[in-house]
């Protein structure tokens, strides 16, 4: 039996919603399910604003969330009752039973359930104080229920329990108490929704991460030396991650001051022949143009991770956007090309990340990884290549013939790089600076010098189109002529595959065409792509349709545009209307 | 012109009476805001059906008898699992067991009966099932194997009925009698006697508890044998793998206490169903109601007596001042001295 399952757990931060639905996810995931997973917060640490923990469990790959929950929990009467209309038919709803204070009317749960959803009350409060004498471990009550009223195996839920809790003497103990309390409680529950977990997937070998702990991974993987960061919303677990790991490695890290010094010294460290790379956000990539800019005429290898999220300004930074694309692009002054890569799923952000250290040093420039909040904290089950699939350097050497007085630090040669000497080495001093310069890094500003370096610093990124191991781009669905085309980039992919799947089911010709490196543009590829398009949709998670722009810049070709700005997710059916209503009037044109 | 705001009414109890009071609120009354609280976790589904669960209908949308969307476009508020724990009735206030307070304009109930358990065998509850709701008969269901023995305590005409399909569909029936065999007919102890004899033709072994000294204790039943094993007073036991108390019905009415409603063992309500509260009526199995000819309150059961108590109260309530006619037949038939009939099975 196939199991596809979303659970949805919501609550008021400082409850342990997203810490149940961290154990949840584990527990699934070890037990060989395949999950995705993405949690909303708000930006309050504690006794404020909703928590949304959801997950889809799934024995089939799985590309996105679900529109409709399969289950919800309602740790909290006035958050989780928006979210009861989530649930479909025949699904559960779990929710307390009984409230210490009294409630108007319409203010609790049960008023919001649907005649065909499933309601589960549970006494979460009662259970916790009975089982640990107080109400703080009603989120294990909860995971507990779950596990026993949908026949999980309890041992992986101990397994994560006993691994969260370690060193923490009563706390682990009391966790425990309250989950077997759930348990019980659940087993004993008559079971009345259409909601049955088959058996997990044999021989999943997966493990569980965010898409910040992929960059993470992936930045070890390729052997990174330096990490400068400033920490930022939703960037800044890639941080935490790091510091955690690269001393065990003899790497190093530093929390800078402020973006400015953490774009400085990755750029420095860079210029070492260090693999360098900081992370950050969109009002931290806005303070690290100016740098970036010297990156790029300097051409120093560096590499930028920017999870996006709702902006301008401080904005709704625990809500999620794509509306980085431009700033990442083309911000800063000048023509200052640079290398942009925009992952779609966990494994792509390991896989970027890696790849990034790469070409940074192929190309001799910054490469910026844009990720987004939704992405960053998304959780997948991933299977890890066996051996890390990056190579450890890809820098360009200087003959040893080149070396000496007349050393060309900025050579002109056939594919634009230069061979690339680092201090310390023997012949091999230069100049470096921000002002244009000529080959020997000198400062020049001849006209025809200005032009030569610009077209150097453009051209010799289009071989970046041709990076090995690497999916620049990739197409799905059908092959051949087609009624829809969707256009996307990152965190929306996973959406618009399950929009295809769904497109396919009702006989609406469609494929998608997943664009991962978005500078420099593959702009050959993605037209031959729209050419088989009747109509192309470009859904972005922005409200001005900055990839819609750079499609038509590049291509010159019109696009359907989709563009929403909730902060939250795009919703698979939202897109879905899209393409019903351009399948229709393909149609029409065809007759 | 200033319109008046709608009226609320609320039911308590989603069964025969309580769905039927809806279902005539919202035909007179369109505007209305109608409310259904109901300690059930599915809609109302036909607790008449439930022995099906014996013939292989186990699915409980079979049992629904009106589908989910029913009251979605009738606007029908229908809250499961939700327990009205007291009425205000000088507020028009119901508190719900989960701490929510809910206005009301009029107040309909229909909150029925539940399994009467002699104080005796309380001690026992956790070894005995019960047939009031789907959830309970799946229980039962999944509890006595193919041929099983299922043993009946009192045997009330619910549990009578379930013996019918219990022997169609193979299984072996005990029944232990008592004084409320046959509830809720009444019958004399020479027509019980002959009744007894037709039961045991129809292959239902019968036990006279008085005669065996009472039931002294229930156990759990010894490995290799069946589940439950029941013990007399006399000293005979006997096993089964589930044992079932049918002793009739007991009133639900512990949320009115204090709601200033006169109430002896149900709510007393006057012809008209409404009760010493005019705001307040009630419907089904929860009330007595007042008989001229007997001179006392009474109850009425049957499908036919408890939806039309229903549908006079939504009536009377929106402006009819019309009585209650009992009109089910209430006497036990023998059918060519092989089987019993009851007017009480049946249901249209």
């Amino acid at each position: 039996m196939k199991t596809d399952i979303q659970i949805a757990i919501c609550g008021s931060a400082g409850e342990g919603t997203i810490a149940a639905g961290d154990i949840l996810r584990n527990a699934l995931a070890g037990a060989g399910y395949r999950v995705i997973s993405f949690d909303a917060y708000p930006a309050e640490i504690r006794g404020f604003g909703k928590c949304v923990a959801r997950l889809r469990v799934t024995t089939e790959q799985a590309y996105s969330l679900k529109e409709k929950s399969d289950v919800l929990v309602c740790l909290n009467d006035e958050h989780g009752i928006p979210h009861v209309g989530e649930v479909r038919d025949f699904g559960a709803v779990i929710y307390e039973a009984k409230s210490i204070v009294h409630l108007a009317e319409g203010s609790h749960v049960s008023g919001h359930i649907r005649p065909a959803q499933v309601p589960y009350p549970l006494a979460i409060r009662e259970l916790s104080e009975r089982a640990t004498g107080a109400i703080r471990s009603r989120n294990m009550v909860v995971l507990g229920y779950i596990a026993g009223l949908f026949h999980l195996a309890k041992e992986p839920f101990e397994k994560i329990i006993n691994t969260k809790f370690k060193g923490k003497g009563k706390a682990a103990e009391d966790n425990h108490k309250a989950f077997d309390a759930g348990y019980e409680t659940g087993a004993a529950t008559f079971k009345l929704d259409d909601v049955n977990f088959g058996p997990p997937g044999k021989g999943l070998q997966a493990v569980m991460l965010n898409g910040n702990a992929a960059v993470a991974k992936g930045c070890l993987d390729a052997g990174i030396d330096n990490f400068f960061g400033y920490p930022i919303t939703p960037a800044t677990t890639i941080m935490e991650r790091l510091a955690v790991e690269m001393p065990k490695r003899g790497k190093r890290l530093l929390q800078t001051e402020d973006e400015i010094a953490a774009i400085s010294t990755t750029i420095g460290a860079g210029y070492t022949g260090a693999r360098s790379a900081t992370a950050t956000s969109g009002p931290g990539l806005a303070l690290m143009s100016e740098m970036l800019g010297l990156g790029i005429m300097a051409e120093v290898p560096s590499v930028v991770f920017v999870s996006q999220r709702g902006g301008p300004s401080t904005g709704i930074p625990t809500k999620t956007e794509q509306s980085d694309l431009n700033i990442a692009i083309y911000g800063g002054h000048g023509d200052a090309p640079r290398i942009v890569l925009a992952p779609t799923n966990v494994e792509g952000c390991y896989r970027c990340a890696g790849k990034a250290f790469e070409m940074a040093e192929r190309y001799q420039t910054p490469v910026i990884v844009l990720l987004d909040l939704y992405l960053s904290n998304r959780y997948e089950t991933v299977v890890m290549p066996a051996k890390p699939p990056f190579e450890p350097n890809c820098d360009k050497p200087v003959p040893k013939g080149d070396l000496g007085a007349g050393y060309k630090r900025f050579g002109f040669t056939e594919d634009d790089v230069s061979p690339r000497a680092l201090p310390g080495m023997a012949g091999g001093m230069h100049v470096v600076t921000g002002l244009e310069h000529n080959e020997l890094g000198r400062v020049n500003e001849q006209p025809e010098m200005h032009e030569a370096m610009s077209r150097k610093r453009h051209d010799k990124l289009k071989a970046a189109l041709q990076h090995p191991d690497f999916t620049h781009y990739k197409r799905f669905g059908d092959e051949g002529r087609v009624d829809v085309g969707i256009l996307a980039w990152g965190s929306t992919v996973g959406e618009c595959l399950e929009v295809m799947f769904l497109a396919h089911l009702e006989g609406i010709a469609c494929a998608v065409m997943k664009v991962v490196m978005l500078s420099p543009f593959p702009t050959e590829a993605v037209a031959a792509f729209m050419d088989d398009c009747d109509a192309v949709l470009v859904p972005e998670l922005n409200y001005q349709g900055q990839f819609a722009h750079l499609i038509q810049a590049e291509t010159g070709r019109p696009v359907h545009r989709y563009n929403r700005v909730t902060g939250t997710p795009m919703r698979v059916e939202d897109i879905m209307a899209q393409v019903r209503r351009l399948a229709k009037t393909a149609t029409r044109k065809a007759a | 012109m200033k319109t008046a705001a709608p009226r609320h009414h609320v039911i308590v109890g989603s069964g025969v009476a309580g769905a039927q009071a809806a279902r005539t609120l919202r035909a007179r009354e369109p505007e209305a805001r109608i409310s259904m609280l109901t300690l059930a976790s599915l809609p109302f589904y036909n607790r008449y059906d439930l022995p099906q669960v014996f013939r292989g209908r186990q699915d409980w949308h079979q049992f629904l008898v009106d589908p989910p969307e029913y009251y979605t476009e009738n606007r029908i508020e229908l809250r499961r699992c939700t327990q009205v724990a007291n009425v205000d009735s000088q507020r028009k206030v119901i508190t719900l067991g989960h701490n929510e307070e809910m206005h009301y304009d009029t107040l309909v109930v229909a909150s029925g009966g539940r399994s009467y358990l002699p104080e005796e065998l309380s001690e026992f509850r956790h070894l005995l099932d019960g047939f009031g709701s789907y959830e309970q008969a799946m229980v039962v269901r999944r509890k006595v194997p193919e041929g099983g023995t299922v043993m009946l305590l009192g045997g009330d005409m619910i549990g009578l009925d379930l013996a019918r399909t219990l022997l169609d569909t193979g299984h072996k029936v005990v029944l232990v009698t008592d004084e409320h065999t046959f509830w809720p007919h009444q019958v004399t102890d020479d027509e019980k006697k002959e009744l007894l004899t037709v039961l045991e033709r129809m292959g239902v072994e019968i036990i006279a508890g008085d005669c065996e000294g009472g039931i002294d204790a229930i156990q759990e039943g010894a490995k290799g044998l069946p589940a439950r094993r029941v013990i007399f007073g006399g000293g005979r036991d006997r096993y089964a793998d589930v044992i079932m108390p049918f002793y009739g019905l007991h009133p639900s009415v512990e949320f009115m206490l204090g709601s200033g409603v006169d109430i002896e063992r149900g709510l007393l309500v006057k012809k008209s169903l409404r009760t010493t509260n005019d705001a307040i009526w009630a419907a089904g199995d929860v009330c007595q109601i007042w008989s001229d000819e007997e001179k006392r309150y009474r109850f009425y059961y049957g499908w036919k007596n408890v939806r039309a108590m229903g549908e006079l109260a939504a009536r009377n309530i929106t402006g009819e001042d019309e009585a209650f006619e009992p009109t089910q037949d209430e006497s036990l038939h023998i059918h060519d001295g092989v089987t019993i009939h009851s007017p009480f099975w049946e249901y249209a």
